[in-house]
């Protein structure tokens, strides 16, 4: 049992040869058929979110990966309204231009914990609220999207799609772990240190460290009590 | 001139037991001592055999004593990324232990124990970023990874975090 190596070795790459052929395969249709598996009520309303996502997929929607949770969303039991749920977090996230790839790492590790599907549904909610609400504080400090393809001038403060989806992620993110480690919104300071630990953390290689000082030179502390409890509201 | 050491009686291994068992207050530290170091023993005994017994419920799993060293054997393995991420967890008598995680999207990837010491290892390649997983040892979640960056806690269980690239030790 010990002497797996070879096998993981198969299985590994069996795994990754299965991910090829589901990245060149995902089409429109194929949600189509995994939302009827599964199924939900607002099925039109998704896939118009899909498809909108699928046009998008050259600026960083992953397509393949949110397809696979909806597989595996059709494969668990469970009501089919908190199904339902999980979907509309998806949906809501596309619709509204916000990343989804925190939502899908969050699904993903429900799904593995086996958590009940209600309070998975809950908790992708308030992620999908404090995406939103983040999002809101960065464009009232002056830090916004940049339209795909558009220039951006240099220290202008509308950042490139990707490296203001990647900053917002992490920073709705971390204010996620933290409420969800079941502390007070009101410690401020706490909040304040655990998002300026994540952000510095990834600075330099996943965030750029111009786009991570602009955030804390604009950003207050109170801003993220404020982000929290409008998020719980 | 006589010392002080002459003019002491002189003790046999009986006498001095005797003197231990004696009402003195020298006899009564004695006492103490005999029984303090006996305790002591037992507790050592114990610890080193108490993951060996086929009996009781553990928790988490079995470290080995060598955990500390695997730990910093593997943080430094991390340091060369071109190979991957090592992800390394010691655990005495597991069966089956593999990594879920943000990288895979919570699916398991096995550990493997070739040499049968009871220390498991994977290496996986990752891009730099920031990684939450766990352990999964004969199908219990392990959340705290000796050698992770930190930990966050979702759904009530706790989740390993490294950093792959950056400041973190994860390459």
């Amino acid at each position: 049992m010990r002497r797996c190596r070879p096998m993981a070795l198969v299985v590994a790459l069996a795994c990754v040869a299965a991910l090829g052929i589901a990245a060149a395969a995902v089409t429109l249709d194929d949600f189509g058929r995994v939302l009827a598996a599964i199924p939900i009520v607002n099925e039109a309303r998704a896939m118009a979110a899909f498809e909108l996502g699928l046009k998008s997929s050259c600026c960083g929607f992953p397509v393949n990966e949110t397809y696979r949770l909806l597989e595996r969303l059709a494969a668990v039991s469970g009501s089919a309204a908190d199904k339902e749920a999980i979907v509309l977090a998806i949906t809501q996230a596309i619709e509204q231009g916000i990343p989804v790839d925190s939502l899908l790492n969050k699904a993903f590790e429900g799904l593995a914990r086996a958590v009940p599907l209600a309070p998975l549904g809950q908790l992708l909610e308030l992620r999908l609220q404090l995406l939103l609400e983040s999002r809101d504080l960065f464009y009232s400090r002056g830090i916004f999207r940049a339209s795909p393809g558009a220039a951006v001038a240099a220290g202008a403060m509308a950042l490139p799609p990707s490296q203001f989806d990647g900053l917002l992620s992490n920073f709705a993110d971390a204010l996620g772990d933290y409420h969800e480690s079941g502390r007070s919104p009101f410690e401020a300071q706490q909040i304040y240190d655990e998002v300026h630990e994540r952000l510095t953390q990834l600075s330099g290689t996943v965030l750029t460290a111009s786009d991570v000082d602009l955030v804390f030179s604009r950003i207050e502390l109170a801003d993220l009590t404020q982000v929290v409890l409008a998020a719980l509201r | 001139m006589e010392s002080l050491g002459e003019r002491l009686p002189k003790r046999g291994i009986l006498g001095s037991l005797k003197a231990l068992a004696a009402p003195t207050r020298g006899g009564r530290w004695g006492q103490l001592a005999v029984v303090g170091a006996t305790a002591a023993a037992f507790l050592l005994v114990g610890t080193l055999v108490s993951d060996r017994l086929p009996f009781g419920r553990h928790e988490g799993p079995l470290l080995l004593g060598a955990a500390p060293a695997a730990a910093t054997k593997s943080v430094a393995s991390q340091s060369s990324a071109e190979n991957g991420v090592l992800f390394i967890l010691p655990a005495l008598n597991a069966r089956v232990v593999s990594v879920v995680g943000s990288f895979s999207e919570w699916e398991p990837v096995p550990l493997s124990d070739d040499d049968g010491d009871g220390v498991w290892t994977t290496q996986i390649p990752l891009p730099p970023g920031r990684y939450e997983y766990a352990f999964i040892i004969d199908g219990r979640w392990w959340g705290q990874d000796p050698s992770a960056d930190e930990y966050v806690r979702s759904f009530g269980e706790y989740s390993s975090v490294r950093y792959v690239g950056g400041g973190g030790d994860g390459a």
